[in-house]
């Protein structure tokens, strides 16, 4: 409450604060103390918007919640506990989603500036073009573990969100996932892509048993070295992973030893691959080894159940149980219906966890505890209290120069995990950021081109795939340039029809150029079509927002892995590398990676002290 | 209750509550964490954000020293005291607030002042940070600490600036650094006898890091030739610290809001004593600085309160280097940044 009393600040920051009305979006960790910050400093009209209910992990930064509003809406319980700090305050929760209908552009418009404390790309997109399309300033910030930023972001002025191309999502190459693992996480990707094939969505993509088509095993793969004939996509020909285990009814026994026997001496018997490296070694259900990997069991290890390291034997047995487990809660399921991977299901994780030790002992890869898996295989990036605090402190000093209208004072900020070469530890930009001009959501007239086979293509796809999951619109009209013909009307059911439909059939061709229009963002895109066959295990379209960038493609690239599948966004991830944590849409990210989506994480500015070191 | 069982291994609960900090700092930071017992003192707007920082780590015990009351200016950033404990004891009214942060934490409200403190009492503690102490107490209380081998912080803040000092006299601790190696030896699943490349290698090496009492902080000779020459481009923070803490020990109170204009005329006038005395020119500090220094404002206490609990944290679980020995925090330029003064 320093701006009612007397004296703390100067008259115009005291003011601006009392008679400002400001919106946050997300009451997570970052939420939580922005939300303290602004009813202490004296703001008196907040608003603060998030989906989400309190979980027991929050608890250790979310710190205006506590134990007994677990399972609660985290805006109502954020503001019941802010009111405490200053009754004075007006605080409206809302328990919803900002990219609702119910918050257009007039909504945005009510206010005097917008905080994000998001955890998702999608919600950060989302709020950047409503900010952009209301002209009110929007304050942007994240963290990740000791890292955190702060951005404004101000139509004309700075940057936007989508201003910069993001880092794409680290991928494997399918070969070294499905044949030649040499890290860890090679075969921790490898034991998610086998729950999907047993239990989840079904991805050809994810294949997990040898792979022929390997080119560095040409010469001796394949035909003759195994008789086994294979498809064209140089998978063994044989009926899918799936119908296999469900035929021999999942017995763990079974799966184990076509798994980590058969498919590992079919492996063996591609010679080339062994030249150079340490040659897996099959095992047997029977003869498992039990001491625990490495050496004896560390003495410095905890009684924590995930803490353990444990030993192939135990390995197996966990792998029986989850397998049986997973099987009951399968097939208890609808007819179409299929399990989704989930860090914090305890078979999943237990199947994921053993199935990926039990490959690394094979390759001779050092095996890790359940723990470390579950970081690797969740992608967990962990939030603390500390790094929240500060970032929301900035993000707070950045609002009392907004409100004076002091811009030039809100250069991007970044906390560094150790002080820079200049010993600082909270970082200014020197300058403001200026706007992309070729930016396809704030330049003045914004455009990407679509390479895409316009015969391959549906309706449906271009609505989906291209413009809600790869340009973030929520609800797209697309009328084609120069025809005039709707192809896509928000209007539900008014374009229906045309959903089955290929682009071509609408008259969509090479050079075609199509209006699109989100009338909840405020938000009109220019999109030049590309004719363009897909290649083989190649993305199927492809976006580009500066055509410049569009290069030949790579054709040795066979084919790609995603690293983790989706990050879990803590709290308010700075780097996210994929869009959301709807667990829901896990195992549909294969289209989404491969999308040619040029957008990623906050690119961060980092110094390392590194010392090179020859031995 | 859990987590306080003497045991120097973590429970399943508390391996759950703490499970993102873990995957962070590693579980045996967590261990240190949890047999820390820490004493702060002074509780306002800054010492609350230290409190709930730590408190959320998980150390085992929090002693929160306060003797004043619950004031004012207290709303402006203490959120741990409700508002109508107005004129009550600051800690004892911030106690269920600071408690319900973490169950598993033990903490206590001392209502004493710490002048009143025998030396003796310290002794208990692992880690004193200290907050809104004049710098006769901060002296006094680095002294015990260096007899008694206690990590000792200090720290404030002072409107929108904001400072800390720690004095770990010699730490040890361990630090991850990334080493090139060229490795020519074979690794599964990669091909071999490569031409040997430079690869990154993160390794964990023990250092030790050398630290020098406040006093020598506050008796530094910045006339020297090496440090004169540094002056002109140095940030003023330091050179503000000294004027306000002069201004603290001189009053016995910090500028107080409603005296506004009298105090930012006191505080130039303390500039000029302080600044020629250490023979920088006065215009080091300029006079609109003066303007931001009341009360303790929020979004401040959470940077440099953020700042101060990660260090207890880095000290308590001997992981990285901790900042040596000074931190300030500019918020005229949002510059925060590491600087050691003292020989
Ligand atoms: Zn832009």
């Amino acid at each position: 409450m320093a701006a009612s009393i007397d004296g703390v600040f100067e008259e115009i920051l005291k003011s601006s604060i009392l008679s400002a009305r400001v919106l946050v979006v997300g009451a997570g960790g970052i939420g939580c103390e922005l939300l303290k910050n602004l009813v202490l400093s004296g703001f008196e009209d907040v608003e603060i918007i998030d989906l989400d209910t309190i979980d027991v992990s929050n608890l250790n930064r979310q710190f205006l919640f506590h134990k007994q509003h677990v399972g609660k809406s985290k805006a109502a319980v954020a503001r019941e506990s802010a009111l405490t700090f200053n009754p004075n305050a007006s605080i409206k929760a809302y328990h919803d989603s900002i990219t609702s209908s119910e918050y257009g552009v007039n909504f945005f418009k009510r206010f005097s500036l917008v905080m994000n404390a998001l955890d998702n790309r999608a919600a950060r997109n989302h709020v950047n073009r409503m900010c952009l399309a209301a002209d009110v300033p929007l304050i942007e910030s994240g963290t990740a573990g000791y890292d955190g930023q702060v951005e404004l972001i101000k139509k004309g002025l700075t940057q936007c969100y989508e201003c910069q191309p993001k880092a794409a999502q680290k991928t494997f190459p399918g070969c070294t996932i499905r044949n030649t693992p040499s890290e860890p996480i090679h075969c921790i990707v490898w034991a998610k892509h086998l729950f999907n094939q047993l239990f989840g969505e079904d991805d050809p993509d994810e294949d997990v048993s040898p792979d022929t088509a390997d080119p560095e095993a040409a010469g001796d793969a394949g035909e003759d070295a195994l008789k086994i004939s294979t498809n064209e996509n140089g998978n063994v020909q044989r009926v899918s992973t799936r119908n296999w285990a469900q035929s021999c009814k999942y017995d763990p026994q079974k799966l184990f030893h076509k798994l980590f026997h058969d498919d590992i001496k079919y492996l063996l018997s591609m010679d080339n691959l062994w030249k150079k490296r340490i040659p897996p070694t099959p095992l047997f259900w029977g003869n498992l080894p039990d001491a625990v990997a490495g050496s004896s069991r560390n003495e410095k290890e905890s009684g924590l159940k995930d803490q353990k390291m444990w030993s192939i034997a135990e390995c197996a047995q966990i792998f029986a149980n989850s397998c049986r487990n997973l099987k009951n809660q399968f097939e208890s399921l609808k007819e179409d219906d299929h399990l989704v991977w989930d860090k914090d299901d305890k078979n999943a994780m237990d199947f994921v966890a053993s199935c990926a030790n039990i490959r690394a002992h094979i390759f001779s890869i050092p095996q890790k505890t359940r723990f470390d898996i579950k970081s690797m295989a969740g992608n967990i990036i962990p939030a603390i209290a500390t790094t929240n605090a500060i970032i929301a402190g900035i993000v707070v000093l950045h609002a009392f120069n907004v409100l004076k209208n002091n811009f030039e004072s809100c250069q991007t900020a970044y906390l560094r995990p150790k002080p820079t070469h200049r010993n600082q530890l909270i970082v200014p930009e020197k300058f403001l950021n200026p706007p992309n001009p070729k930016c396809y959501v704030c330049s003045p007239k914004p455009e990407v081109t679509l390479c895409v086979d316009v015969n391959s293509m549906t309706v449906k796809d271009l609505e989906e795939q291209v413009l809600k999951k790869t340009l973030n619109m929520v609800a797209p009209d697309v009328i084609l340039d120069g025809k005039g013909t709707v192809i896509i009307s928000s209007e539900e059911g008014e374009t229906s029809e045309n959903n089955p439909k290929k682009l071509g059939e609408l008259g969509i061709a090479d050079g075609s150029i199509l209006k699109v229009d989100d009338f909840l963002q405020n938000y009109e895109l220019s999109v030049t079509i590309i004719q363009r066959l897909v290649p083989k295990d190649g993305p199927d379209f492809e976006v580009v927002a500066d055509p410049s960038q569009l290069k030949p493609k790579d054709d040795d690239k066979v084919e790609s892995s995603t690293a983790n599948g989706e990050p879990d966004q803590d709290d308010d991830i700075l780097q996210v590398v994929e869009e959301d944590d709807d667990s829901s849409q896990q195992f549909d990210s294969k289209k989404r990676k491969t999308d040619g989506e040029t957008e990623g994480g906050i690119s961060k500015k980092r110094r390392t002290e590194d010392v090179i070191v020859v031995i | 209750m859990v987590g306080i069982d003497g045991s120097s291994e973590l429970t399943e609960d508390e391996a759950e509550l703490y499970d993102r900090q873990i995957r962070l700092w590693g579980l045996e930071s967590q261990k240190r964490l949890r047999k820390a017992r820490i004493l702060l003192i002074g509780l306002q707007g800054f010492g609350a954000e230290i409190c709930k920082n730590i408190i959320l780590a998980g150390v085992k015990a929090v002693t929160i020293l306060d003797g004043g009351v619950v004031k004012d200016e207290d709303a402006s950033s203490q959120f741990l005291a409700p508002r109508d404990q107005l004129g009550k004891n600051r800690a004892e009214a911030s106690l269920s607030r600071a408690q319900q942060l973490n169950p598993m934490v033990k903490v206590t409200a001392d209502p004493q002042d710490v002048a009143d403190k025998p030396d003796t009492f310290f002794g208990e503690f692992d880690v004193i940070c200290a907050t809104e102490c004049s710098v006769e107490q901060l002296i006094r209380i680095n002294q015990i600490c260096r007899e008694k081998s206690i990590k000792f912080f200090c720290g404030d803040v002072f409107g929108m600036f904001g400072y800390t000092f720690a004095d770990l006299q010699i730490h040890e601790y361990a630090e991850e650094v990334t080493v090139h190696k060229a490795s020519r030896s074979q690794k599964s699943g990669e091909p071999a006898a490569k031409v040997a490349k430079l690869s990154p290698v993160k390794e964990t090496r023990k250092q030790t890091a050398t630290f020098v009492p406040l006093q020598d902080v506050l008796e530094f000779d910045w006339s020297s030739e090496t440090y004169a020459k540094r002056v002109p481009k140095a940030d003023p923070s330091y050179f503000l610290m000294r004027v306000l803490l002069r201004f603290r020990s001189k009053h016995g109170h910090d500028p107080i809001p409603k005296n506004r204009e009298k105090d930012i005329e006191e505080l130039c006038k303390i500039r000029d004593e302080v600044l020629t005395k250490l023979r920088v020119p006065v215009e080091k500090v300029p006079d609109n600085l003066f303007r931001n220094v009341f009360a303790e404002v929020s979004p401040v206490c959470a940077i440099v309160g953020g700042v101060m609990a990660q260090e207890i944290i880095k000290a308590v679980s001997q992981k990285e280097s901790p900042h040596n020995n000074m931190f300030f925090f500019n918020p005229i330029k949002n510059v925060g940044f590491v600087d050691h003064i003292g020989n």
